[in-house]
């Protein structure tokens, strides 16, 4: 695929040309000083300079909330669907936010289709910005989520000395180069270089912070876990749900009736299952009715072999942000360390 | 775009008290392109959308030969459930579906095939007892064990009563306990096992019912010497989208509402491995 350099004094415009035909989300700093992705209303919100957004891209394209039907009955029953149809341009966004939105694909994807996810999805850019330097829980190149992307975006940014290249990823991605060849020159053989000369050196930064995914995925695979690690490490967990509901590949939902007026909306909501209600059956039977249990299933869905080959790839890109929010043990770097060495109490 | 979230509309055509909590709903697509289209076989489910109060998932209960409706049997426990109680014949309900695998049936042919089964059990295991028994001389034979805790617990009633008559059938029942009038046997349905004289390893065995009933079930099973791929049941989860999107079903690596809700003893030990 082509190569494109964008000059600095040429970037404010490009995003400009973008705003006007689209909703553009990029990342934003907030007064707290923490970054967000949301909606722009101009090039100059963009944080340039961020490392890492509080949280994934997951709620532009599968909502916290959101109506999926529409029932009335004024004589009949009727019921007809609510779709979100906005473009989207992502533009800025993280490696291992574009391979979440990978897993996020998958699942949603595939034989059958969710069409609510799709209508976005399909409606949606990616320009990736790849990463130079890791945020302090950063893990992706355990998780194969970044810092320089491979796959799954449109075009791929990088910061150069010269300006942004630009290198395309999908024929959207040609097609929204093309649309503005005019701020767009071809890649040199030396910037290129240099490309590859950052993606080599930002994998040099990541320290000594691990998260021994591999290790995890065989012996979760083969039912070689012993059950000390669950139960034991289940313990600490406050069942707070937040690393699902920050994680980019999570994407558990539940589905709730709720009255407005005359009309019934149903509306699918962000689930989590770590929590004690998320399996339960009207009958009172709960096939996961402890906290083990449930971080269990929570790591065999994420990790598994089975469940890898299922979705086609396994379900952590490495974010860190679980690692980042856990306020005890359930986190992915604390969990598969566990399952490789077995419990051992602190 | 095809939504499989969409529910086409039914009419309840008729509503029939099983027991005291237990009833039969009885529906039919208005629109007869959904009805035609409507083609299941038994073992799967459809999720049914009540006005108001949400969908729920509920097996098909019925047979679909020579119907163009179909039943779900359904025990007034939650919030749909209640809400579904409430409606009388005429009412309108939203239904997606089929849904999930079925029961082996071709697969199973020549066989003696034996059905165990306990209280709201009877409901998935219902269409395919029918359809076995009306091709009956397909298979070597055909045993009906039905348990219930009371008397007042059997559903279906008028049919059991044709079953233990009918030729072709050996229908017995159980109850765990007896009140005034019951005459049959009491206890648990595994006490029938012993009628059951064929040779097993020429057999398949259906088994539905309570968690705690199949675990007893399929352990007298396998002491009977029934091949764990020849003992065949259902599991029920709390799906809420039927379609393997939600997640709420899974169970080790499966998928209980799109790998299943039929599946072999073997698989089911398979998926206990991962997931105890």
């Amino acid at each position: 695929m082509s190569a494109y350099l964008l000059p600095w004094d040429r970037l404010e415009e490009l995003v400009g040309r973008l705003l006007k035909a689209a909703e553009v989300i990029a990342p934003r700093r907030l007064e707290s000083g923490d970054v967000f992705y949301g909606a722009i209303a101009s090039p100059a919100e963009v944080a340039w300079d961020y490392r890492s957004a509080v949280e994934p891209l997951k709620r532009f394209l599968l909502p916290q909330r959101e109506p999926i039907l529409r029932f009335s009955t004024n004589g009949k029953l009727q019921v007809e669907p609510i779709y979100d149809e906005k473009d989207r341009v992502f533009l800025g966004v993280r490696s291992c936010d574009v391979s979440g939105v990978g897993v996020l694909d998958a699942m949603f994807g595939g034989d059958i289709e969710d069409p609510y996810y799709m209508a976005r999805r399909r409606r949606a850019t990616f320009i990736a910005l790849t990463c130079q330097e890791p945020d302090e829980h950063c893990f992706c190149v355990c998780g194969d989520g970044g810092p320089f992307l491979k796959k799954g975006y449109d075009q791929q940014w990088t910061a150069l000395g010269e300006g942004m290249l630009v290198e395309v990823g999908s024929e959207k991605g040609q097609a929204l180069a093309d649309s503005h060849s005019d701020l767009l020159s071809q890649a040199e053989p030396s910037h290129i270089g240099e490309r590859l000369r950052l993606a080599k050196e930002a994998e040099t930064r990541f320290g000594d912070f691990h998260s021994y995914i591999a290790a995890a995925m065989r012996k979760l695979s083969m039912a070689e876990v012993p059950e000390e690690v669950w139960e034991k490490g289940a313990d600490h967990c406050v069942e707070c749900g937040g690393c699902t509901f920050l994680c980019p590949t999570c994407s558990c939902f539940t589905v709730t009736d709720r009255r407005e007026g005359d009309v019934v909306l149903r509306e699918r909501h962000w689930d989590a299952c770590m929590y004690s209600c998320y399996s339960r059956e009207a009958s009172g039977h709960n096939p996961r009715a402890t906290r083990a249990q449930r971080v269990r299933g929570r790591f065999f869905h994420k990790l598994s072999l089975q469940w890898a080959q299922r979705n086609g790839r396994h379900g952590c890109v490495g974010c860190g942000r679980c690692v980042a929010t856990c306020e005890a043990w359930g986190h992915m770097a604390a969990v598969s360390e566990a399952i490789r060495r077995g419990w051992e109490s602190e | 775009m095809s939504n499989p979230y969409l529910p086409d509309i039914t009419t309840i055509k008729r509503v029939k008290p099983e027991t005291y909590d237990t009833t039969t709903f009885t529906l039919q697509f208005d629109e007869p392109k959904a009805r035609e289209q409507f083609r299941y076989r038994p073992g799967q489910f459809v999720e049914v959308s009540v006005f108001g109060a949400g969908e729920a998932p509920f097996c098909i209960a019925s047979s679909s030969h020579g119907r163009d409706d179909f039943d779900i049997t359904v025990r007034k426990l939650g919030r749909v459930t209640q809400a579904l109680h409430q409606l009388d014949a005429g009412a309108q309900v939203g239904v997606r579906g089929p849904l999930g695998n079925w029961f082996p049936f071709e697969e199973v042919g020549g066989k003696h095939v034996l059905f165990v089964v306990g209280g709201l059990g009877l409901a998935p295991l219902r269409p395919q007892i029918q359809d076995v028994y009306r091709q009956r001389d397909k298979f070597a034979s055909v045993t009906v064990l039905y348990g219930a805790r009371t008397p007042e617990d059997l559903i279906y009633r008028d049919e059991l009563e044709q079953w233990q008559h009918l030729e072709g059938m050996k229908c017995l029942l159980t109850v765990d306990v007896a009140t005034d009038g019951w005459t049959g046997n009491v206890g648990v349905v595994g006490s029938l096992l012993p009628n059951v004289k064929w040779d097993v390893s020429q057999g398949v065995a259906f088994v539905c019912g309570p968690p705690i009933m199949i675990n007893f079930v399929v352990r007298d099973l396998v002491g009977m010497g029934f091949a764990e791929d020849a003992i065949i049941s259902t599991l029920e989860r709390h799906m809420r989208c039927g379609i393997g999107k939600c997640n709420h079903c899974i169970h080790g690596d499966k998928y209980i509402c799109l790998d299943g809700p039929v599946f072999t003893c073997l698989q089911m030990k398979a998926m206990m491995e991962l997931e105890p």
